[in-house]
């Protein structure tokens, strides 16, 4: 039976002008030398405008970016070539040096919170039992809220004279800096990602645990395993590959935070600027009528160094666990 | 597929090339100064947070333009006060800085160094004898010839303070403090009395204090900052010493205007700066904070206060340049900041409208003594804030007063840190 569809070479044989096997001709069909012409170039045509949002929205950004790193380009002067000026200027920047320890810490105090604690949240919400929509929901209800609603909220809970802080001083304890002192300023921001990401990344978790086989629970039970048991024998092990997308994914929004410690260290970064995270020194250095974009530029290609280097560094211990 | 590679080639160089067109010296594109010609053709005007209280007035004043100049059309249009820079700064960036912009002297110096401000000394020099000389120069930028936006209105703006927490205190509600001096000894009574519970201020210092506390702020010559002098650590001595009391609010270090403003209104704080627009906010949002309210002038140790002068610039790449000029002119005249100085308690930057009887001739009220207080005040005031001190520099200060106030380094130490840094970055901006 002959195919009503024209046969087409591969597409190697097609750029070398090789024939196209010629269908039977039938009443209303394309000429072949149309469908020969337009078939090469067809899948760009239709990629091209995801193409195009790509190469203007990310890549001439990038490039641009990484261009502007090697100039002493201010926001409104053009720069000069500088070579690695900047980049040696970080080395000696103590601000520098602030924003990059605070965004590794930030990452240290983050991921492994945001690894575990959506995954045992995701556990107590697995079950089908009455009412436990409501609790998927309220969990997820933090991930959909504004940022800034969110960071403005838990500013005023923490505030001298905030809820928490209230609740400190009738039980004794007393009033807290948490927003004056820079280590509590850095916990209470990790404390609004963590809270803020948990839904997020339990949603995830969900999926996973819904295709880890029940079986695999069964055997264990009957072969004496208890529920830590089974947790770290039979559900972590399934649902690994999750837990390290969520570790890469979380590392590197945690690695490029701003919001949250913007919002609450306020855009000075803290007292003395000592909460400073390295995107909030790139939004300070290269923003406004004097912005430095230049030097921002070489601190944001230092970020995206970092970051490539997380994901690797992550997708190479994955595959090591797998071999 | 060769047509896929060259494509992707030619996509690659572009992305390349294009950002590396931006490099280099730029040259001299900056508009001509010639704003003569016929005055007609679409202008836009942009303000700084005005809309809210004074559309009627704006409408009124752009009406009133397009009817004296047929032929003219004015957009107006107004920015929140909250990362106004930032606005211009992008808008400077991507070339659609509207025509006429409401400025600050500090705002306009950047701009004016990137060739985007008309220098109005040659494009409407005509116009210089209209306002006060101080007024005029203070658009002027060090290391620069011209002046670059017109004067618009002047203010010092009151300090507000909270009348039932000095009583509370046991201090006279009815001397607020005038001088730092005086300030330090009733924060501290404040704090003492309050157990900690209450400060006096919100805010660390800024370049502002240390200039009406008498420390010098740039040399002679105006090529290096110079805030670190005897004063200036002396000042900064005293704000430590306040801290550590909690006489300074302890999240002082981390406060916005925004964060200071809400602590005063729920009684936090006892004294704070602000605007005559804030009266109204009080009265709606904290009326018993309205009932208790002091207004006072600022702390002062010169005997001079700080005068804040805002501005209108003409675009330099204005396509519409007379037309520009003309409105930037007919907002500022006297006549029309006359008007302005009615609706709200500021004051005309135009010679000779101080010595208007609005603002010498007592009628009585409480608010003609203030405006009249704040006028003559205007005439040995200061504006504090060098043209030049940038958003940068601004924060480099704040960390290093936020650094002695904890004291991870002495006031001396940390005012020596800044003004290096200051200096690096003055020299950075050419």
């Amino acid at each position: 039976m002959t195919s009503p569809l024209p046969t087409v070479k591969s597409a190697a044989e097609t750029s070398a002008n090789t024939e196209v096997t010629r269908p039977a001709k039938t009443s209303g069909e394309r000429p072949a030398s149309r469908v020969r012409r337009h078939l090469p170039t067809s899948p760009w045509l239709f990629a091209a405008p995801g193409l195009l949002v790509v190469a203007v929205f990310i890549l001439y950004p990038f490039v641009s970016t990484v261009v502007n790193s090697f100039t002493d380009r201010r926001t409104l002067i053009p720069g000069e070539f500088v070579g690695l000026a900047n980049f040696r200027e970080l080395l000696h920047d103590d601000m520098f040096w602030t924003g990059l320890r605070n965004s590794v810490l930030y990452m240290v105090g983050v991921v492994p919170a945001l690894v575990l604690l959506p995954l045992l949240l995701a556990l107590l919400v697995q079950k089908n039992i009455p009412g436990i929509t409501f609790f998927r929901s309220a969990f997820y209800t933090p991930v959909v809220a504004s940022i800034v609603v969110v960071g403005l909220i838990w500013v005023w809970m923490l505030d001298e004279r905030g809820l928490v802080n209230s609740l400190l001083e009738a039980v004794g304890i007393g009033r807290v800096g948490f927003l004056s002192d820079q280590w509590l300023l850095l916990l209470s921001a990790m404390a609004v990602t963590v809270w803020k990401g948990l839904g997020y990344y339990m949603i995830i978790y969900l999926a996973a645990l819904a295709n880890v086989p029940r079986e695999l629970h069964e055997a264990a039970s009957v072969d004496g395993a208890g529920a830590v048991r089974r947790f770290f024998t039979v559900t972590v092990p399934a649902v690994r590959s999750t837990m390290v997308l969520v570790a890469a994914l979380s590392s590197v929004a945690a690695f490029k935070v701003f919001s949250e410690v913007y919002l609450m260290a306020g855009p000075n970064g803290g007292p003395a600027g000592e909460d400073t995270t390295l995107v909030m020194l790139v939004q300070r250095t290269g923003t406004g009528l004097t912005g430095r974009v230049g030097y921002a530029s070489a601190i944001s290609v230092v970020v995206f160094v970092v970051t490539v280097a997380l994901m690797l560094l992550v997708l190479r211990a994955d595959r090591k666990e797998d071999a | 597929m060769p047509i896929s590679r060259r494509a992707l080639a030619a996509a690659a160089a572009i992305a390349v090339v294009l950002p590396l067109s931006a490099c280099g010296s730029g040259g001299d594109d900056s508009g001509s100064t010639d704003a003569s010609g016929k005055i007609q053709g679409s202008i836009t005007f942009q303000t700084w947070n005005l809309r809210a209280n004074f559309k009627p007035y704006f409408d009124g004043l752009v009406k009133d333009f397009e009817k004296k100049y047929p032929g003219t059309h004015v957009k107006w249009i107004d920015q929140p006060g909250e990362g106004y820079a930032d606005k211009i700064s992008a808008d400077a960036a991507g070339g659609t800085l509207p025509d006429v912009v409401n400025v600050s002297p500090d705002l306009v110096a950047p701009l004016a160094k990137a060739g985007l401000a008309l220098d109005l000394d040659k494009a409407a020099p005509k116009y210089k004898k209209e306002y006060l000389p101080g007024a005029w120069a203070s658009h002027q930028i060090p290391g620069m010839d011209g002046t670059y936006a017109f004067p618009w209105y002047l203010n010092t703006g009151p300090l507000f303070y909270n009348k039932g927490l000095f009583r509370k205190a046991g201090l006279d509600a009815s001397k607020p403090p005038k001088t730092y001096d005086a300030l330090f000894d009733d924060a501290l009574q404040l704090a003492k009395k309050s157990k900690g519970k209450v400060a006096t201020l919100a805010n660390v210092p800024t370049i502002e204090d240390f200039g009406r506390y008498g420390a010098p702020l740039m040399n002679k010559e105006g090529t290096g900052f110079a805030f670190n002098d005897a004063k200036g650590v002396e000042l900064l001595t005293k704000y430590k010493e306040l801290y550590e009391a909690k006489a300074l609010d302890p999240q002082a270090l981390t406060a916005t205007p925004e964060s200071t403003g809400k602590k005063f209104l729920t009684g936090a704080v006892a004294m704070n700066p602000g605007s005559a627009l804030d009266l109204s906010k009080f009265k709606k949002e904290a009326p018993s904070l309205y009932k208790n309210i002091g207004i006072t002038d600022q702390i002062t140790s010169t005997g001079k206060v700080n005068m804040y002068v805002m501005g209108v610039m003409v675009n330099s790449r204005s396509k519409q340049k007379p037309a520009a000029v003309a409105f930037a002119h007919y907002v500022t005249d006297a006549q029309h900041q006359m008007e302005f100085a009615k609706k709200v308690a500021i004051f005309p930057s135009t010679a000779g409208s101080l010595d208007d009887p609005y603002f010498t001739k007592q009628d009585g009220s409480d608010e003609t003594r203030v405006r009249i207080a704040a006028a003559d005040s205007l005439k040995s005031a200061v504006n504090y804030t060098p043209v030049l001190f940038s958003e940068q520099m601004k924060t480099e200060l704040r960390n290093s007063v936020a650094k002695a106030l904890q004291g991870k380094e002495s006031p001396k130490t940390a005012l020596d840190n800044a003004v290096k840094a200051c200096d690096r970055l003055l020299q950075q901006q050419g």
